[in-house]
């Protein structure tokens, strides 16, 4: 009986892909720490002084940070809602502008209470409630002593304790998780080609939400563009959030990848390419019919990216998108 | 020498049919379909170990399953817009008849039996003006088409029995038309519905949704004990509207809507797969493949847990909870709100996991 349970425990053990450690040790490890580390600037800079002019050059900071991670939604960032918490975005109902409104108007204690902001809905915190505060005229230009200027410290505390959170649970307990898919006290990989799996669904998700969501959503439809729902556009970053997810998908299909992959890399460059010559940082070009057009090239071009990442990388891993979640009924 | 099965399905097949029960197909607990690793689909019956016992070949991809209540047999449904459903012998591992929709009829892809296994419910689009229909199938004269009735609305897709051959029938109320493949042609003006008929065509109850949620589809279905329906749906306006995903109904009560907090209800991204009770009705399940993961409730609708895994669809009760399945041939079990596998399969399971003999 013994030898086939240690072969058995042999094969539990055996090491996971090694496209899966490499992502967590090259790609995600390296983010994490610097998502944490330009929280805790923001943080500083609050405490320092929370007014608006101080603080935007430390939340576009953390913003670009921000998109380092925002792809990895498996682990950490699905925990307790606390991707969301970070990114409200999309927000189709307009419930980050509702919310701090409502803060505002209330002057609601909370924003005083370290311990309980995290028990804010999600679309009063993170990035975006804070982008309100920072970039939105209804807000902005608010003294050292109004209550916005509170709330701005409370939303950077707020992140900075998420961003420390998360790169702790990364590091400490999600990299294991991944590392040592199929081993028999893993209940969340079964085995290596699961890991390998939930990244290059992050892979091929982060791509679908670059082109479906950040441009997909000001595109709207020829009709009725609709240039006003672009991601973060109040602190101009919409063209900048497309460039640096489309940088980190790129640095995660290299990481993830043990073959060359070089169609996938020069989807990815012409991709990149369009998009830091688009010179439309707001996306705003999307109303007029020439401006929509380049726009739409981009996103032509964000799916080859992935048409060729299915094709290319896919395979040799062993891996797809799922079969339910890409056709269900 | 053939074997004991083969003769026995001779003599099914000449009409003798000897009362096989379950039993003769290896006793399954589940059915589901699937896509091996060659891209061969199939449908199969999973042990109460979650072990696959049989596998039979599919033309083509299968969505769900009615398996009869107690006769080792299946009628296997294609995926939406489907022409043709598959009645199968589940203890000789063969096609035993096609049943082909009636001219501008296809299927949706669920069937349930009532009548005690006799007749056979189908869920059908009427192509020319796309009201519902139920088409009714006569098990004993052969699957012969002995007429249909009215869903109670459009794009009727999961139907289920209740006691007293009550049909609960989950009205989607998206029209398509496979001349445009699944295109939604009436998103504006859709009114899902979940309609309680009887095989006479009366409708004796319908539940709608207010109409903030008339965009949300009324998809899939799950039947407690005691005769609560849970529906699962699918919202059809933007993906990170939390909109509720489940609902309960008794009938002559008003539905309770149930949902997680507002970032688990954006999570799951609009879309619940397939819907479960725990075989004692005190518990409710959802899958979202999409948002990979499973929201659990209580039987009154509160919101348990959220349990995460990647493209997990099919969920279905078992001995002692809920089991469910995903596309990486996955089998686990619900226990104390958290997942734990059971077993695996070289191959991905599809949307649903059908319990046998429930």
């Amino acid at each position: 009986m013994r030898a086939p349970l240690t072969a058995a425990l042999c094969l539990a053990a055996a090491p996971a892909l090694a496209g899966v450690a490499e992502v967590v040790d090259d790609h995600v490890l390296p983010a994490t720490a610097a998502f944490a580390e330009a929280t805790a600037v923001l943080e500083g800079a609050a405490a320092a002084d929370c007014r608006g002019e101080a603080l935007r050059p430390a939340y576009q900071d953390a913003f670009d940070a921000w998109l380092g991670i925002s792809h990895l939604t498996l682990g950490p960032l699905e925990e307790d809602g606390t991707g969301l918490a970070i990114g409200f975005w999309p927000d189709a109902r307009g419930m980050v502008g509702r919310t701090v409104a409502r803060l505002v108007a209330d002057e609601d204690p909370v924003a005083r209470d370290t311990e309980g902001f995290s028990e804010v809905s999600v679309a009063g915190r993170g990035l975006f409630a804070l982008e309100r505060l920072l970039y939105d005229e209804a807000f902005a230009g608010y003294g050292a002593d109004d209550y916005a200027c509170t709330l701005a410290k409370a939303i950077a505390a707020d992140l900075a304790r998420m961003g420390g959170a998360v790169d702790a649970a990364w590091r400490e307990d999600f990299a294991q998780t991944l590392k040592t898919a199929g081993a028999e006290d893993n209940s969340r990989f079964l085995d290596d080609r699961e890991a390998a799996q939930a990244l290059y669904t992050a892979l091929a998700t982060g791509l679908d939400f670059t082109a479906q969501q950040r441009l997909g959503r000001p595109m709207g439809s020829f009709e009725a563009p609709k240039p006003q729902v672009a991601e973060a556009r109040r602190s101009d970053r919409p063209l900048r959030n497309v460039v640096l997810s489309l940088e980190a998908l790129r640095e995660l299909a290299m990481t993830l990848s043990d073959a060359p992959i070089p169609r996938t890399e020069a989807a990815f460059d012409r991709a990149l390419e369009t998009a830091r010559t688009l010179d439309d940082p707001r996306l705003a070009g999307v109303a007029e019919p020439a401006g929509r057009l380049r726009v739409e090239a981009l996103q032509t071009e964000i799916r080859a990216v992935t048409r060729a990442a299915a094709e290319e990388i896919a395979p040799a891993l062993g891996v797809s998108v799922g079969f339910n979640s890409a056709d269900g009924d | 020498m053939p074997s004991r099965r083969a003769i026995l399905a001779g003599l099914a097949a000449a009409g003798a049919r000897p009362a096989l029960g379950w039993a003769d197909a290896g006793g399954p607990s589940w059915l589901a379909a699937g896509r091996d690793a060659s891209g061969a689909f199939l449908l199969a019956g999973l042990d109460a170990a979650g072990d696959t016992l049989f596998r039979i070949p599919l033309p083509d991809r299968g969505h769900a399953a009615a398996a009869h209540p107690h006769a080792p047999e299946a009628v296997a449904f294609a995926r939406r817009p489907g022409r043709f459903a598959l009645v199968i012998d589940c203890a000789a591992g063969r096609l035993v008849q096609r049943l082909d929709a009636p001219k501008g009829r296809h299927f949706y892809g669920h069937g349930a039996f009532l009548a005690g296994g006799e007749v056979l419910a189908t869920t059908e689009n009427e192509m020319e003006n796309g009201e519902g229909r139920i088409g009714l199938w006569s098990r004993t004269d052969g699957y012969a088409r002995i007429g249909e009735i009215a869903s109670g609305g459009i794009g009727p897709h999961e139907i289920r029995a209740l006691p007293g051959d009550v049909l609960v029938v989950a009205n989607g109320g998206i029209r398509t038309h496979p001349d445009n493949g699944r295109e939604k042609l009436n998103l504006d003006s859709m009114r899902p519905s979940l309609a309680y008929v009887t095989l006479a065509g009366d409708i004796l109850d319908e539940v709608v949704l207010p109409p903030e949620l008339h965009r949300n589809s009324i998809r899939h279905l799950a039947v407690a004990p005691d005769g609560r329906v849970a529906f699962a749906m699918q919202w059809q306006g933007d993906v990170s509207a939390p909109v509720p995903l489940l609902g309960l109904h008794r009938r002559g009560d008003a539905p309770v809507l149930a949902e997680a907090g507002l970032a688990e209800q954006i999570a799951m991204e609009g879309y619940a797969g397939s819907v479960a009770f725990a075989r004692d009705g005190a518990r409710v399940a959802i899958t979202s493949p999409r948002g990979g993961r499973l929201h659990l409730f209580d039987g009154e609708g509160t919101f348990r847990a959220a349990l995460r895994r990647g493209d997990v669809c099919g969920v279905a009760p078992s001995r002692r909870g809920l089991v469910v399945t995903d596309g990486q041939g996955g089998v686990l079990a619900v226990e104390d709100d958290a997942l734990a596998s059971v077993a695996r399969a070289p191959l991905a399971w599809d949307n649903h996991l059908v319990a046998v003999g429930a």
